[in-house]
């Protein structure tokens, strides 16, 4: 980690950490409260990011139900030997990734059969057009939704960690199943790529 | 480019922009890029990048969420238990099955060699079913002796005396 560049996620974080740890550590006794906390605690974050690795909400809630279900079959067999976040979203990461490696591969088996060349539902599924969402914030997020899609998984996975989680180089890196210094490379050249897509956009 | 934070650290601007340096460091930060038009410029467009971002928010997660979780849960627990119950009873998969049905066929067919051995064992049973043949008639024998009675059977004892 640089100097100067917060490592600690405050002291409210680390009370946090062992809170969660606690919390599980009494699912692992039969505490459904618990785990009914943790729950509630963690259930939009797990989402949101799966939603915006995927870009289906449907299939994010699902593929959300199966981390919550892991964690939960896991109970007797829990450690706290890292931060419980750390280890929800190396769940989430895997099933989500996993996922999109399945999808692309049965897109790319229907491209193969499909010779009109339709463009995949994938991309307008989850556009549910409001009156009050003005043309050029949809436009805007069409284009934020296309560069971080682009992104090569792993660059994907690190910036909406990064990002939306705002998660440490320290803590992605335990997500990812990787060094720190190969975080700060996967970030560096995704923000990079973002940076020549998106730096033109006026703030809405 | 001769830029220290540039050559060196340029994860110090997005961390900067990210709000994730301490005041000092973002302070030095901040002096340095009032000199370095290149890190001004690069921490300017990270900036637009990050709020780009924060205009992708997700939509709101279904009201049954939770429902549909603990419902899952519930079977699953429910499921386990009478897994655990049933598990001796069950019709094994046919993977496993196959081994297990062709130990037992080879136990179905010892067994059934030993009681039912091959010809060379099966010689001594044969006299004796012969055996019990001869009895079995001679019994015969003497029932038709006993309906005649005695002096009828003295006459057909000998049949030239008539």
């Amino acid at each position: 980690m640089e100097p100067g560049v917060r490592t600690d996620m405050g002291a409210a974080a680390a009370a946090a950490l062992d809170y969660d740890a606690e919390l599980m550590l009494r699912v692992k006794e039969g505490d459904g409260t618990s785990f009914g906390v943790l729950l509630e605690k963690h259930r939009a974050s797990v989402i949101h990011f799966i939603y915006r690795l995927v870009e289906e909400q449907a299939v994010a809630e699902e593929l959300a139900q199966e981390v919550f279900l892991r964690v939960y079959r896991s109970r007797s067999s829990y450690e706290p030997t890292a931060k419980f976040k750390t280890w929800l979203f190396r769940i989430a990461s895997h099933l989500a990734l996993n996922w999109l490696r399945d999808e692309k591969h049965a897109r790319g088996q229907e491209r193969l059969d499909d010779v009109s060349g339709n463009l995949p539902a994938r991309q307008i599924s989850d556009r549910r057009p409001s009156v009050e969402q003005t043309l050029v914030y949809a436009v805007k997020l069409e284009e934020v939704r296309q560069a971080i899609a682009a992104l090569p998984e792993k660059q994907r996975t690190a910036v909406l960690l990064h990002k939306y989680e705002e998660m440490a180089y320290t803590q992605i890196a335990k997500v990812l199943e990787c060094s720190e210094s190969a975080v700060k490379s996967l970030l560096f050249r995704a923000y990079e790529t973002l940076r020549a897509r998106l730096a033109h956009m006026e703030p809405t | 480019m001769n830029c220290p934070i540039q050559n060196r650290n340029p994860e110090a601007l997005v961390a900067y922009t990210a709000g994730a340096l301490d005041r000092e460091a973002a302070r030095a930060l901040e002096r340095h890029m009032a000199d370095c038009a290149a890190c001004r410029s690069m921490a300017a467009d990270q900036a637009a990048v990050w709020k780009a971002l924060d205009a992708w928010e997700a939509p709101a997660i279904s009201p049954d969420f939770d429902r549909r979780l603990y419902r899952r849960i519930d079977r699953e627990v429910r499921f386990s238990w009478w897994d655990r119950l049933t598990r001796a009873f069950r019709p094994m998969p046919l993977r496993q099955a196959l081994p297990v049905t062709a130990s037992a066929g080879l136990l179905l067919m010892a067994g059934l060699l030993l009681q039912h051995p091959g010809p060379s064992t099966r010689v001594a049973p044969r006299g004796e079913i012969v055996r019990a043949n001869q009895v079995e008639s001679t019994l015969d024998d003497l029932d038709l002796l006993r309906q005649f009675g005695a002096p009828d059977s003295a006459e057909s004892a000998h049949p030239d005396a008539m």
